[in-house]
């Protein structure tokens, strides 16, 4: 048997060969899987990766809320609904800033144009930060199929359009919330469709609220104030009425928040009404409108919602000062 | 330039091929080229305090080399011994010698007005690394076990080669310098295994250092608000942390010197699986703890022997000083390497009652048990090395026993994490123990193998974190 082991050795395959038998072995993987992820993650049912496919493809509601958590935990879509009689969806998302929200506006703006937005603006947004760019991989599976929030996208790392050659790449990181998903195991996702983006939350915080004393950064990142502005920019020339919100918080903030100082002055520019709630009496220190040191819950969410859309139909001329008391009176006896 | 950043392995791509593809005579001056390269992208400026060092112990180890008279053989010993603790405190140590000097003083009501004299400086990466090398470097020619290196090319790769550079492995003059006398030609088999390590090296870092390091760095972040069950899960799934950042990061090292044709010395050898603190030092960050060995330890030891088991304990304790302040100037590296000396005096003395303890149990449970209390203890003293302070370490553990609510973990998160651990460990396993007789990744068939390789980097591609940040041992 020695001339099969001399064959074998003599044709036993070159590192050249090996390579690309390796090669091929890994794009085949990497295509089939990566299919089937595709697969997977368009059938997703109600969840987060739902409400970004819904928001870039299939949303069309009259009022659009743009933000971060605070937005999604602050603003009650049912609530615009019943008294502006608009339709409204709640897109806010967990740990996101502007970068995000501004991709979603362009995935909107491509189908259709929305009454009014809403932006949820946080203290620290124009933070220099590089994890506020990782963070737009929740938006990598749309890279191929909305061309319009790919220089959204490539913020991230130069090297974004190269890694798009795995089909695998976009999907990075969610296998097993797809796989939850699909199988429909997780409770909350239930309660999002029910509320049109908007997640309540249910408990109350009685935690000891210390008073922040930061003074917040003035290490701008000049891409987000560029961003913040084309997105005021794109929402008038596409007739979105915009309004800017800077969300209430429990505790008291000894000093003026630099970003939203910066943002007030661009909002001022092109004539954007901000609607800053920072120590307003009616939230700091409220117990009962806690759901954690930083948010609202849902009983706190509905007065702040009543308020916006107060402030809003005053600035639209639907209601004028005398209402917004009565209202605010029903609210808090409620 | 990150070992896990496309850059990177664009970089060794052109350099392995340029490399392989030049006169051998040019590819020790190559890597010296690349080498330099690679380091004056992390910043210029360190380029000249590496280049002292060389030009100081290239010198010095000629001079220590050449003299007979071993006066003078000391003399240049402890000049070199100066010149590179020097650098090193400089950069490492100053502000932290400083800070306890003037707070010495208060406490001696001593007068300590004057405005301390801090330095703003970073710590210039791969410094203690490559410090603990020369002076091995020294020492090893003072005592006469090598001899110096005369040619000035090859001494300053020994130094400055661009794998081991950062974050080790602290390579040793006997192992190292041989290898780039030798001719290296072209042998695919070095380009293979490099590249397989450097798979697994990317397998430890992205999918399991970096996808806990989230995880943790949440939950320590907000310690106060997480319930003690969260804190304990954390503070265990940090020792798994650091054993994949560390060691992936070794392995990438050693994947990459192994494709230009170099071994460099292995670093980690199944630590968790280490049934006491002595065997997990003997596997955990190897070129540490032998270069500790054999340069503090061995000498105390021989010097005190007459003190009985106590030069023992004297020389285990201040080894492992030096061991937990080389990891940086802070008190906590300090009660870390006391922890682990402690832990190291208190088995050596109860040796032999352990030894019939041993006899009488079933030596899996025995082996099993040992296995789980060391690993218990390697995450306590851990809980030490991951915080500022002693106050802010003890108050994690007291934490862990008060904090009530829910248990923070996404069950996503929760089977990454396990599902990554779960595949380091039993690759782990299957090497200590030989479970099993077939074997995916060193299988007989070579097409095997290389869909269980593929299968890895999809692995990485489905479960890796690709924003993750720096390598845990950057910092030392």
């Amino acid at each position: 048997m020695s001339w099969i082991n001399k064959i074998k050795q003599k044709h036993l395959p070159s590192l050249l060969f090996k390579t690309l038998v390796f090669l091929f072995i890994l794009f085949l993987l990497d295509f089939v899987i990566g299919t089937f992820l595709a697969n997977l993650y368009s059938k997703q049912k109600p969840g987060d990766i739902y409400r970004i496919t819904y928001s870039m493809d299939s949303m069309k509601q009259d009022i659009l809320i743009f933000g971060s958590s605070t937005a999604n935990h602050h603003y009650i879509p049912e609530i615009f609904k019943k008294r502006m009689n608009l339709s409204c969806y709640n897109t806010g998302k967990d740990n996101q800033i502007i970068l995000y929200n501004y991709a979603i506006l362009k995935g909107v703006l491509q189908r259709y144009s929305p009454k009014i937005a809403i932006l949820d603006f946080n203290r620290d947004e124009f933070e220099m930060e590089h994890g506020s760019y990782d963070r737009l991989s929740a938006l990598i599976p749309y890279y191929k199929s909305h061309p319009e929030i790919r220089k959204i996208i490539e913020l991230r790392s130069p090297y974004e359009k190269f890694k798009r050659f795995s089909h695998i790449y976009p999907y990075n990181s969610l296998i097993f919330t797809m796989i939850m998903g699909a199988i429909e195991s997780h409770k909350e996702r239930k309660e999002i469709k029910e509320q049109n983006g908007y997640i309540p939350l249910t408990d109350t915080c009685y935690a000891d609220l210390i008073a922040d004393s930061s003074y917040g950064t003035t290490n701008f990142d000049s891409v987000k104030i560029n961003v913040f502005e084309s997105f005021i920019k794109d929402c008038q020339k596409s007739n979105v009425k915009l309004y800017i919100v800077i969300s209430p918080l429990l505790i008291h903030c000894l000093h003026e928040d630099p970003s939203i100082n910066k943002a007030t002055e661009i909002a001022k520019k092109y004539n954007i009404s901000v609607y800053n709630f920072t120590n307003s009496p009616l939230f700091v220190n409220k117990f009962l409108f806690a759901g954690n040191g930083t948010h609202l819950n849902d009983s706190g969410a509905r007065y702040f919602t009543n308020l916006i859309i107060d402030s809003i139909m005053k600035d639209e001329g639907l209601i004028n000062h005398k209402e917004i008391l009565v209202n605010k009176q029903n609210i808090s006896k409620k | 330039m990150l070992f896990t950043s496309i850059i990177y392995f664009l970089f060794l791509a052109g350099s392995v091929l340029v490399y392989y593809l030049i006169p051998a005579k040019y590819r020790n001056l190559f890597l010296i080229v690349i080498s330099i390269w690679f380091y004056l992208y992390v910043k210029v400026s360190y380029i000249f305090i590496i280049l002292f060092v060389i030009l100081i112990n290239y010198w010095l180890g000629i001079l220590i080399g050449r003299t007979d008279s071993k006066q003078r053989k000391k003399a240049f010993f402890y000049l070199s011994l100066l010149a590179n603790s020097s650098v090193l405190i400089f950069f490492k140590y100053w502000n932290f010698l400083i800070l306890n000097l003037f707070e010495l003083f208060g406490w001696l009501h001593l007068d300590n007005s004057a405005s301390a004299p801090f330095l703003d400086i970073a710590l210039p990466l791969g410094l203690s690394y490559y410090i603990f090398q020369t002076i091995g470097y020294i020492t090893d020619i003072k005592r006469g076990s090598i001899q110096a290196e005369t040619n000035f090319y090859r001494f300053t790769l020994f130094t400055i080669y661009f794998p081991k550079l950062l974050v080790g492995p602290i390579e040793r003059a006997n192992h190292f310098l041989p290898q780039l006398k030798r001719k290296i030609s072209f042998d695919k088999e070095n380009i293979i295994e490099g590249a397989r390590r450097i798979a697994w090296g990317l397998f430890k870092k992205l999918v399991v250092a970096d996808r806990i390091a989230i995880y943790h760095s949440k939950v320590i972040s907000t310690s106060d608000h997480q319930s003690g069950g969260t804190i304990l899960l954390a503070c265990v799934l940090y020792t798994f942390q650091v054993y994949a950042d560390f060691s992936g990061y070794t392995d990438i090292a050693l994947g990459t010197a192994r494709m230009f044709g170099f071994h460099l010395m292995e670093n980690f050898k199944r630590p968790l699986l280490a049934k006491n603190v002595s065997e997990f030092w003997r596997r955990w960050h190897i070129s540490l703890s032998s270069w500790v060995n054999d340069y503090i330890f061995n000498p105390i030891a021989l010097k005190y022997r007459y003190w009985g088991e106590w030069g023992l304990f004297y020389a285990l304790f201040v080894s492992f000083v030096v061991i937990g302040i080389w990891h940086g100037a802070a008190w906590t590296y300090v009660f870390f390497g006391i922890s682990q000396a402690i832990a190291l005096i208190y088995e050596t003395a109860t040796r032999r009652a352990r030894k019939k303890i041993s006899k009488r149990i079933n030596s899996h449970i025995y082996n099993s048990v040992s296995i789980l209390l060391t690993f218990l203890f390697v995450t306590f003293s851990l809980i030490i090395f991951q915080s500022k302070t002693i106050g802010e370490a003890f108050e994690l553990i007291h934490k862990m026993f008060i904090n009530r609510g829910h248990f923070y973990l996404y069950p996503s998160i929760g089977l990454f994490m396990i599902t990554g651990c779960l595949i380091m460990m039993i690759y782990d396993l299957q090497e200590e123990f030989k479970i099993w007789s077939f074997s995916l990744f060193s299988n007989k068939s070579w097409l095997v193998q290389q869909v269980a390789y593929a299968l890895l980097l999809i692995y990485i591609l489905i479960a890796g974190v690709f924003d993750g940040g720096q390598f845990i041992y950057f910092a030392f």
